[in-house]
């Protein structure tokens, strides 16, 4: 998998103490907001984006492992948002690092959340709408193609050895044909990493 | 049975229980129990009401939820604490991890460990798609859509946003109700 990869390019971590790289992050991360689709998942590759190639707080390995334990932690997964604000602030001390985590959240929720109290209160009215119907079925099929492009992603981003990869096809066919919680398979690929079966 | 007004401080509390409770799982069953049969704040057909707005909405579908129930009751700022309780603890403990993470991450055991880890979350994320691929396969026009997506994404490298920008309003006129017939 690692010749798909390009070498990261050494770039500069931009640091949120700088009060115009602090504006633009908390742009990207507000407009971002309003194009989670489908359950918040579809972020994931802007957010690898923004955290390793723009703004360079993250390595590639970092964001999977961040990835990973976003998805082991009880809790919904759009959480990530908060270990990568740690991430940018990390070099500042933990303080700080709890800080920007904390405010990247809340950056990641204001807008869909200020949306959707709209849309609770009017709901009434947009139930039978044709703006709802198109909406809906539109944006499913967009949805689809968004996910697909995310996964693959994280399959890139993850970059493991064959073994790996393996356990990460078996995984993907486990999670759609069985009802297994998905931290047994955290649990045991966790082990075979552990006796060096799956590295990186 | 008659529904009664949670305050804003039973929300907060409420939407906490329902965060602990879901250790481990089953967040959206576990709110359905405690905010329809435990604490009848709402009926049964206003909580599956929620879930479709929640669905339908940009944002996780979870955190929708806890932001329809709050706002249902006491507008924005209902919301918000429904927000405030359905997260705090998840989220201070996912930042305890973050911490952990950070000071241990460079020790090889940890990273090994980790790679494991890290290859079955990737499987998790490959599975989302195909998850959602049955209730278009015989849409023609939906998998040429999710194609071109994909594509635009993946090999020419292009940004969610302006991708959805474009995509979004073209599928919207495709799928636009039509009086007639329909499909």
């Amino acid at each position: 998998m690692s010749g798909l990869l390009a070498a990261a390019v050494a770039c500069e971590p931009a640091r949120l103490s700088d009060l115009g790289t602090l504006v633009q992050v908390l742009w990207q991360f507000l407009s971002l907001s309003l194009f989670s689709l489908g359950g918040g998942n579809t972020l994931l590759a802007e957010y690898h984006h923004l955290a390793v190639a723009q703004f360079c707080w993250l390595t590639n390995t970092q964001f999977a492992d961040l990835y990973a334990l976003a998805e082991a932690a009880p809790g919904p997964s759009s959480m990530l948002v908060g270990l990568l604000g740690l991430g940018a602030g990390w070099r500042e001390g933990p303080f700080w690092a709890l800080l920007c985590a904390y405010g990247a959240e809340a950056a990641i929720l204001l807008p869909s959340t200020l949306l959707m109290v709209m849309a609770c209160l009017s709901w009434k009215r947009l139930e039978h709408s044709p703006w709802r119907v198109a909406f809906e079925r539109g944006l499913g099929p967009i949805t689809l193609g968004i996910l697909f492009a995310v996964g693959l992603k994280i399959l890139r981003t993850a970059d493991t050895n064959w073994a790996g990869v393996v356990v990460s096809v078996l995984v993907c066919v486990l999670m759609l044909r069985t009802r297994i919680s998905p931290l047994w398979f955290m649990a045991v690929a966790g082990v075979l990493g552990g006796l060096g079966v799956i590295n990186r | 049975m008659t529904e009664r007004r949670p305050s804003l401080s039973e929300l907060f509390w409420g939407m906490l229980q329902v965060a602990l409770s879901a250790f481990g799982g089953g967040l959206s069953a576990w709110s359905q129990r405690i905010v329809v049969e435990q604490r009848r704040w709402m009926s049964n057909e206003q909580f599956l009401t929620g879930l479709t707005v929640a669905r339908l909405f940009p944002g996780p579908n979870q955190i929708n939820m806890a932001v329809y129930i709050g706002a249902e009751f006491h507008g924005l700022p209902g919301a918000l604490v429904a927000l405030a309780g359905m997260l705090l603890l998840p989220f201070s403990l996912l930042m305890g991890l973050g911490l952990a993470y950070f000071h241990f991450h460079t020790i090889p055991s940890v990273d090994r460990v980790l790679a494991g880890v890290v290859a079955a979350a990737a499987g998790m994320a490959l599975s989302m798609g195909f998850k959602i691929l049955d209730q278009y396969w015989n849409d023609r026009v939906a998998l040429l859509l999710a194609v071109v997506v994909f594509l635009a994404l993946s090999l020419f490298d292009q940004r969610l946003i302006p991708v959805v920008l474009i995509a979004g309003p073209l599928a919207m006129a495709w799928y636009w109700p039509r009086r007639q017939s329909n499909p």
